[in-house]
């Protein structure tokens, strides 16, 4: 008899493009491009994943990739499904959760944004969480070098005692 | 014998009135000193809910921008004269935070500290020292 993963898995690659994987027990992940994730995540949220419970971001940098990772948890089914979709890392534009999941989403998007630059489209209130007057790149990205932005923003090379952060 | 003007001095002289502004760890820090083991009240340490009847503004632990603000606006409602301390190694140098990109490294640039009580986290003792060193501020006031 196949397992409530499997079954499940099977649905949803019947009906979308997507690269789906049984992690263990009550684990799935499903991988699937920008333009399949809204039709995806509708569709998730009819079939009772109703809990947004974590949206994050993976920076590949090597690969050029942002990865925008749902968790996404059933109450009926008892399943985390991750969808993972990879977006271009110089010019991050997604589509907004926030008409699936609402507030849910809202108060993630807005920390992504502010962390990653990515901007949700749909999204009504992408202002900063808590960097204010930040003025420096997302600092969440790879190739932020906050050692150096806290050298120039912070210590006096010609303090004595704060010398020895440049040596 | 201390002299007429300083007895009457520890005569009048009130209790000073706390006003904590605490971010990341700074209240577990301080709480052997607000408990029944060391016991502030003793010594003439009192616990105000508002800056404004404050005498004291205890800062503990390191500011984020954000934080910093609020804590600059608390300062600004606080009536001379005011005394403000800086608690523990963060709101010195930035402590084990010395290369975060969002916190605060040196209080005095930002706030005009008048001590700072060092320490990761400082003992009920130094805090104590502290609030002597504010009685004999007050004082040398007058």
């Amino acid at each position: 008899m196949a397992s409530k993963e499997e079954v499940f898995l099977e649905k949803v690659s019947s009906k979308f493009e997507v690269e789906g994987k049984i992690q263990r027990e009550r684990r799935i992940w499903l991988s699937t491009d920008k333009v399949n994730l809204i039709p995806l995540c509708t569709w998730l949220k009819g079939e009772g994943f109703i809990h947004l419970s974590a949206l994050s971001v993976t920076d590949w940098l090597e690969e050029g990739k942002y990865e925008v990772t749902y968790h996404l948890w059933s109450y009926e089914d008892r399943i985390l499904v991750t969808v993972k979709t990879k977006i271009d890392r110089e010019n991050p534009v997604i589509d907004s959760v926030v008409s699936l999941w609402d507030a849910n989403a809202q108060a993630h998007e807005r920390e992504m944004h502010e962390l990653f630059g990515i901007k949700f489209e749909g999204n009504p209130n992408l202002t900063p969480l808590f960097l204010e007057n930040w003025e420096g790149p997302p600092p969440f990205r790879k190739d932020f070098n906050w050692r150096e932005y806290v050298k120039e923003k912070y210590y006096h090379k010609d303090d004595d005692t704060e010398r020895v952060y440049y040596d | 014998m201390p002299s007429e003007k300083a007895i009457k001095m520890n005569r009048i002289i009130k209790a000073i009135w706390v006003f904590n502004w605490f971010n990341s760890c700074g209240f577990t820090e301080l709480i052997p000193v607000v408990g029944s083991r060391w016991d502030m009240e003793r010594f003439g340490m009192i616990i105000t809910p508002t800056p404004r009847h404050a005498d004291v503004l205890f800062i503990a632990g390191y500011q984020t921008w954000k934080s910093l603000e609020r804590a600059k606006r608390v300062y600004e409602q606080m009536a001379e004269p005011r005394v403000v301390l800086g608690l523990g190694a963060c709101t010195m140098s930035g402590g084990m935070y010395w290369d975060s990109y969002n916190t605060v490294k040196r209080l005095s640039d930002y706030l005009p500290v008048t001590m700072y009580i060092p320490g990761c986290p400082p003992r009920p003792e130094a805090v104590f020292e502290a609030c002597v060193k504010i009685f004999q501020h007050v004082k040398e006031l007058k």
